[in-house]
């Protein structure tokens, strides 16, 4: 199968790349099946790409991959909808936001990670009740925007 | 908008399986029950408005703004 994004060239996938969101993401209920595309090589970047429509991809990242301890607890309710064990493997994502020409102030939300039960490939993005967590926690110190190439 | 008049522990039904009970009534707070089927999100508001902006920040990313 084969699908031309906006952001990407073709990107051709099997049936079994494919990830299942079947609440989509808030606000994009129309999309509900999406491939993990790499941004680069290396990169701690990715992007969630939707097979609906295929001009919409979000910009996802692991949080560790920037030092950041993040393992955040739960709602039982999303173990139980996405069949998770202790022992399940699962993968989080949070979603990465750039202002146009301002990567210096990306932001992730950590307050609404993206997770899937690697099993089933099938996930959902939880809302965390913790307050601990932003919705725009920031990667970069604002006062030094060339420090960008922080991916650790 | 539907407006509708409610006292502590009476509800309202939305649809079939959607009730939503007046819990409890202080000053400017109101707490509700909500009892939904597993499909149906919940949320407050404005944490909705805002993981919806956030949502949408990620998905207008240009990709040559990404950093390595």
């Amino acid at each position: 199968m084969k699908i031309q994004g906006t952001r990407f060239a073709t990107i051709e996938y099997e049936a079994d790349d494919i990830i299942a969101l079947p609440d989509g993401l808030v606000g994009f209920p129309r999309s509900r099946r999406f491939l993990i595309v790499n941004n680069k090589e290396g990169s701690p970047f990715r992007w969630l790409q939707s097979i609906e429509e295929p001009h919409l991809a979000f910009l996802v990242t692991e949080p560790s991959k920037f030092g950041l301890a993040y393992t955040p607890e739960f709602p039982d309710k999303v173990a139980e909808a996405l069949d998770l064990e202790p022992t399940t493997p699962a993968l989080m994502f949070t979603t990465a936001a750039i202002p146009p020409g301002l990567p210096h102030d990306l932001t992730l939300n950590l307050a609404a990670p993206i997770v899937i039960n690697a099993l089933t490939r099938t996930g959902m993005q939880v809302v965390l009740e913790d307050p601990a967590y932003t919705m725009r926690h920031r990667v970069f110190d604002e006062k030094s925007p060339q420090g960008a190439g922080a991916a650790a | 908008m539907l407006v509708l008049t409610r006292k502590i522990h009476q509800s309202i039904v939305i649809g079939d399986a959607i009730e939503v009970v007046v819990l409890e009534v202080r000053g400017e707070q109101v707490r509700l029950g909500i009892r939904a089927p597993k499909d149906v999100a919940v949320h407050r508001k404005e944490i909705y408005d805002q993981i919806l902006e956030e949502n949408k920040g990620a998905a207008e990313v240009r990709p040559e703004d990404v950093p390595d």
